[in-house]
């Protein structure tokens, strides 16, 4: 086994491990870029993931059941936008509550769907043509899902739309400066209240993607903490969309390798690096004055409220 | 005022003993999961032997709680002992020390824990083992490895995962002497991302035949993918891949349930003499069973190439490897159990000669085993 071997099965493994972690970050890049931190992540991916399996299941038709996963995601986020935009709610208790609710109503609901294959999982796809490219033909275009490409296209399109468009602008300032943005006549809670719904979107689809397509079963819990993954991500490509595919693919193929040098390398070093890459970029942007550099929206956390200081 | 006393004293002590199903109405049983009962693993298997509990005695009512952390054992048997519960199963090693604890303080009820070892006079211990379904796991892997390398994803590396993966070891290789059982541990009993990783590593490394510990389906659905035989765990999995799955370990936690809940019932078990009841069942007890699904022991797809695969064997002759599995399911199955996996002689992989010609290993011996047997590759934490 020589060196293409390995990267071609490392990239491979990486992109389809990371597909749910850049769709869950590209959602709360958003949602963060617009002032409101979402810890509920994980448990919109578990309702995501069960929504769509139980559709695809259902239905034959795992296209729809992504589809139902995503509106899903979108419904969990808005019960989170209801309680931090309109209520005010401390925002990391609201989504912890809601990673809470998500994880419960999921195995609740899943209760007598685990334990049953999905007849018909979303397959993977191989494009013709590129994939006879040596090395890269088989990295990046043999039996890869189309969500990942779906993924890859749309961080691009987030990354345009958030930097080279007038809406881009008016996200980033509410995210920034939410009185300013009020005063320029920006209407602060309906843009806070999408960027959250967005971000349940992408989140729910991330879910979907597990339970229809990475592994086509639903199992309780089964999104396995992927949701903690996501929001120190979303730090650590510094609220980028562009940043968070390269994120994803280096946590995917830290994941993967950390299974596949385990006869060579301590098991639980290889496991902790992901994390501890985390901790160090989070480390620095502790750093004071780093926080500017690196990108982390000004009223970030900070609920807001007309005419209050 | 004092008679009145009195009289709720004795009501109350006949209603101790109407708990403990002496004068028995009705016996009420708590279930203590560490894990969700939707994991399709362990706790879900344990939940379907309550569920058969339930319907099996009419005089038996049940409760459970899931997904309890392992430090706080001890505050859900308080709440399950107010509850009015008679018997209490708590079903995670985990769970040992604060079972132990809660026995101490509460010597009326009967305690129940599964997969450990400290027993007090009302608290007993059970376990149903697969390590013999394992080992026949690993005579059909090594007749049906074509790279010689068969794969298996491990949980933790602790002695119950060691049992079980040396005891698949030394089927893979009494078919086919050659051949390497290549390890990966993910240190999670649940995590299908985890053990889908795992999988894929190990199917890179041109492992073509799997096995594992983990509670969900995820590495029969990935070798199912490669096109890849694999053998499912703990439940039925053949349904997640009919064609690759080959066959599994399957457990019935209700043999011993049944067995337990009917003693208690009838008074042979009592609060006060189950110091030295340790269930610890195997084949022969049918707590276990070999079997892609219930009653398909080995998948009919799989069976050509068994019967085709020959095995020049030390005891036996020419033999296949079909026959070599029904031989040896027999020696297990048949209630005076003739053969043992574990028998001498025995060298790990460092050379050292673990257990002497002629013996079989003690259930002590068994369940601290830490070293790894010859043909086992990967790393082996603990390896003394």
């Amino acid at each position: 086994m020589g060196w293409e071997e390995w990267l071609i099965s490392t990239i491979g493994r990486a992109l389809a491990y990371g597909t749910p972690l850049l769709w869950g970050t590209l959602g709360e890049v958003y949602a963060e870029r617009s002032g409101v931190v979402n810890l509920g992540v994980e448990g919109m991916m578990a309702i995501g993931a069960f929504s769509a399996f139980a559709v695809a299941q259902s239905t034959g038709n795992p296209g729809l059941g992504i589809l139902v996963a995503a509106a899903a995601g979108g419904g969990a986020a808005l019960i989170h936008a209801f309680l931090t935009v309109t209520l005010r709610a401390n925002q990391y208790v609201s989504g912890l509550a809601l990673t809470m609710f998500g994880l419960g109503l999921s195995g609740l609901l899943g209760r007598g769907w685990e334990g049953i294959p999905l007849k018909h999982p979303l397959s993977p796809v191989t494009v013709p043509g590129l994939a006879e490219i040596p090395v890269l033909g088989p990295m990046l275009f043999q039996n890869q899902s189309i969500i990942t490409y779906l993924g890859l296209v749309l961080a691009v399109v987030l990354w345009v739309l958030l930097y080279r468009t007038r809406w881009g602008i008016t996200l980033r300032s509410v995210g920034e400066s939410p009185a300013t943005a009020d005063a320029l006549g920006v209407n602060v809670y309906l843009v806070r209240y999408l960027a959250v719904i967005l971000g349940g979107i992408l989140a729910g689809v991330a879910g979907g993607y597990l339970s229809v397509e990475y592994r086509p079963a639903w199992t309780e819990g089964m999104t396995g903490g992927m949701g903690w993954i996501v929001i120190a991500l979303t730090i650590f490509v510094a609220w980028d969309p562009v940043q968070a595919i390269g994120g994803a693919v280096l946590f995917g193929a830290l994941y993967h390798l950390s299974y596949r040098l385990q006869p060579w390398v301590a098991p639980e070093l290889l496991k902790l690096m992901p994390y501890a890459a985390a901790i160090i970029v989070l480390t620095f942007v502790g750093l004071g004055g780093a926080q500017r550099r690196r990108g982390a929206p000004g009223a970030l956390g900070v609920p807001y409220a007309r005419g209050e200081k | 005022m004092r008679k009145g006393l009195k009289i709720a004293a004795i009501v109350a002590a006949v209603a101790g003993l109407s708990t403990l199903g002496l004068a028995a109405e009705t016996v009420k049983v708590g279930f203590i999961y560490v894990g969700p009962i939707g994991d399709y693993g362990w706790s879900h298997a344990h939940n379907v032997a309550r569920e058969i509990c339930e319907e099996h005695f009419p005089w038996l009512e049940t409760v459970y709680v899931e997904s309890v952390p392992e430090g706080e054992v001890e505050t859900y048997i308080d709440q399950l002992v107010r509850q009015g519960c008679d018997i209490v199963f708590t079903t995670s090693f985990g769970f040992m020390d604060g079972t132990y604890a809660a026995a101490l303080r509460y010597p009326e009820v009967v305690l129940a824990h599964c997969s450990g070892f400290m027993r007090a006079p009302n608290l007993a211990t059970y376990m149903a083992d697969f390590y013999q379904v394992y080992y026949l796991n690993g005579l059909m892997a090594g007749a049906l490895t074509k790279t010689g390398k068969v794969a298996y994803v491990g949980a933790f590396p602790i002695p119950e995962v060691k049992r079980h993966l040396n005891a698949f070891a030394i089927g893979v290789r009494e078919v086919n002497p050659q051949a390497e059982v290549h390890v990966r541990w993910i240190y999670e009993w649940f995590n299908p991302a985890a053990a889908k990783e795992a999988a894929e590593a190990l199917v890179a490394e041109g492992c073509d035949v799997f096995a594992f510990t983990e509670d969900s389906p995820t590495v029969v659905q990935v070798a199912a993918e490669h096109g890849l035989p694999s053998f499912g765990h703990y439940s039925p999995m053949y349904d997640f891949a009919p064609d690759y799955v080959v066959s599994g370990q399957l457990v019935h936690w209700e043999a011993i349930y049944l067995d337990f809940l009917q003693k208690v019932h009838d008074g042979i078990y009592t609060n006060e003499n189950l110091e030295h009841v340790d269930y610890w069942w195997l084949l022969s007890q049918k707590a276990v069973e070999v079997g892609a699904k219930p009653g398909m022991m080995i998948n009919p797809v799989f069976e050509d190439d068994l019967k085709a695969y020959s095995v020049d064997h030390p005891v036996f002759g020419k033999i296949s490897a079909y026959d070599l599995v029904m031989t040896r399911y027999n020696q297990m199955a048949d209630p005076g159990v003739t053969f043992d996996p574990f028998h001498g002689p025995i060298y790990d992989r460092k050379g050292i000669l673990r257990v002497p010609e002629g013996m079989w290993m003690s259930v002590d011996a068994l369940i601290t085993l830490e070293w790894a047997v010859e043909g086992v590759v990967g790393p082996w934490p603990g390896e003394p």
